[in-house]
């Protein structure tokens, strides 16, 4: 009894020793996203004024500015790939849903499954090849469609695993009543998962705000402000990416501010996307 | 009437006097699993005809096809007749050219489970067939929803609260809500399958209740494990057995003077 009970007590504080070492461990893979936020808004937070939103940057040499171009500019961008990317991604889910485990469906599973795992300087080549060449020119259109490009395959598989969730009775109620299968996916299934696919979407929002390497040759940048969707345009990360290297003081602190905006964005868009997947779909 | 058991395919296909449906040599195939063999049978106007036979036998797929449901099913093929007066293409609805869409416009169904469309109002579950088919006017949509949540037994439960989802209801009353969704679109013939057998005792009387009113409107094909329900509200009944149609008459004497000696066995409860 004596002998067990010795025995028992050990296995208890092995059993306690490993939870405390996975445990530490567990708090060292997050660290680094809590020293990158502490350290964003030492850095970050004093440039945050009024006229960061409000004005574009200044020539190098002078003080203040702001980065409103990068801002409306990366709005611009988003504007644009969701206009592209969330049909696009939303018709590849549907169409997955419906074709199910046919050798079509297979083949567009896998073709999506690589378009995910394309580095996206790839894209930004591939956007380049076909936008900005023809085009002559960097512009607005071509960074939104090389995030679009982003966009799709995560639009595509969320919308695909949130329909997969619906009950194939449902879908033949749909079809009992007389209704073609298109009819009864766009205007009796997909509203009742709204609520997933934008989330699905959000979440695609997220990923393409911090997106720098396709834009890096697709939409470029401009200093100027808005100058109409054929003409470069500046957005939040490549800003952040010139500004950081350069050697202007005033910039490297736009730069470090503009990081921290970007940052509690992309927080705040998984923090909806997290609320809304709480609530059920 | 009389059982239709070894009629021929007729060369010139019509649909008799007073049928509401007739089926033909029906047979019906999961890959090459032959469920459903050489059914042929008649069902009269106004007829609330029951489907019995132990689970497995192929009722579901059997009624999967009048309303030509079974052929989404991956790798599900049918072969035979089915004869539905006004289905055209002379009322086959097999026939090549016949578009299924239409055929299920005039031949409703109500599942197994209560399905109603997430997401959507008590008021929009109902009016869904309606309006997908381009009825747009709010009168005619009012009128048509609260008429069948009526027929449906669901009305005064309901009434106030047209605009809440479809799902917040009870079992018993989302099924009232699928049965009322279905005759929305004024069908000729109601296929019911097993639709009770998810509910509990009150809500499954009430089905039964609105299913024999139901008959001054509708054919009503039910399809049950439930030989009290069958008794109770079906005046015609056939029994299934493995894929195959052993017999059927009216309801009463298949329950109390069945021909065939499996159809005593399974009445009486020796299998199944
Ligand atoms: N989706 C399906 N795929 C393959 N076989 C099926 C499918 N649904 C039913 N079956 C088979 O078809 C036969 C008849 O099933 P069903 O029509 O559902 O019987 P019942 O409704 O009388 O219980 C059973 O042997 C069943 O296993
Ligand atoms: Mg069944």
């Amino acid at each position: 009894m004596i002998e067990l009970s010795i025995r028992d007590g050990r296995r208890k504080m092995v059993n306690y020793f490993s939870l405390a070492v996975l445990c530490a461990l567990a708090f060292a893979a997050i660290a680094p996203l809590f020293f990158i936020f502490a350290y964003l808004l030492l850095r970050g937070w004093g440039g945050l004024s009024w006229s960061f939103f409000t004005e574009i940057p200044r020539p190098v040499g002078e003080s203040g500015g702001g980065m409103a171009n990068a801002i409306t500019g990366s709005l611009v961008l988003m504007g644009l790939s969701s206009a592209l990317g969330v049909p696009l991604g939303l018709a590849c889910g549907m169409a997955l849903s419906e074709l199910k485990k046919t050798r079509t469906a297979k083949a567009l599973r896998i073709a999506i499954d690589l378009l995910t795992s394309v580095p996206s300087i790839v894209i930004g080549l591939f956007a380049y090849a076909l936008v900005v060449v023809p085009l002559k020119g960097y512009s607005a259109w071509a960074g939104g469609f090389a995030l679009a490009i982003v966009m799709v395959p995560i639009v595509a598989r969320s919308t695909e695993e949130i329909l997969k969730l619906v009950p194939s009775a449902v879908h033949e109620a749909g079809l009992a009543l007389g209704l073609p299968r298109w009819k009864v996916l766009m205007r009796l299934i997909l509203p009742g998962v709204r609520t997933g696919i934008t989330t699905g979407i959000l979440l695609a929002l997220a990923r393409v705000s911090g997106e720098t390497a396709p834009l890096l040759f697709t939409a470029f940048s401009n200093s100027f402000g808005f100058r109409g969707l054929s003409s470069p345009i500046a957005s939040m990360p490549v800003q952040i990416y010139t500004y950081a290297t350069s050697h202007d003081e005033t910039w490297r602190q736009l730069a470090w501010t503009g990081a921290l905006v970007l940052v509690f964005v992309v927080f705040l868009l998984n923090l909806v996307t997290r609320i809304l997947t709480r609530r059920k779909i | 009437m009389e059982p239709t058991l070894e009629s021929p395919v007729s060369p010139k296909l019509s649909v008799s006097d007073g049928s509401a449906l007739e089926t033909k040599r029906l047979s019906a195939w999961f890959g090459d699993h032959h469920v459903v063999k050489d059914i042929s049978l008649v069902v009269q106007k106004n007829d609330v005809f029951s489907l019995i036979g132990p689970s497995g036998c192929g009722k579901s797929t059997f009624i999967r096809c009048l309303n030509r449901l079974h052929e989404e099913t991956d790798g599900a093929s049918v072969s035979g007749e089915v004869l539905i007066p006004g289905a055209g293409r002379r009322d086959n609805i097999y026939a090549s050219g016949v578009d299924p869409v239409s055929i299920r416009r005039r031949v409703g169904m109500v599942f197994q489970k209560p399905n109603p469309f997430p997401g959507l109002s008590i008021f929009d579950n109902v009016a869904a067939g309606l309006r997908l088919a381009g009825v747009m006017r709010r009168n005619i949509l009012d009128e048509v929803v609260e008429m069948s949540l009526i027929q449906a037994a669901l009305w005064t439960e309901v009434k106030d609260k047209l605009k809440k989802p479809g799902t917040s209801l009870s079992g018993g009353q989302q099924q009232r809500l699928c049965i009322a969704r279905a005759l929305a679109v004024k069908p000729q013939i109601l296929l019911m399958d097993e639709p009770t057998s998810a509910l509990d005792p009150i809500s499954t009387a009430r089905i039964e209740e609105l299913v024999m009113k139901l008959r001054n409107d509708v054919t009503v094909l039910i399809v049950t494990h439930n030989m009290q329900q069958a008794a109770r509200i079906s005046n015609q009944t056939a029994f299934f057995l493995m894929g195959e149609l052993v017999e059927v008459g009216p309801t009463k004497s298949i329950f109390t003077k069945p021909k065939d000696t499996r159809t005593e066995q399974y009445i009486t409860g020796r299998f199944g």
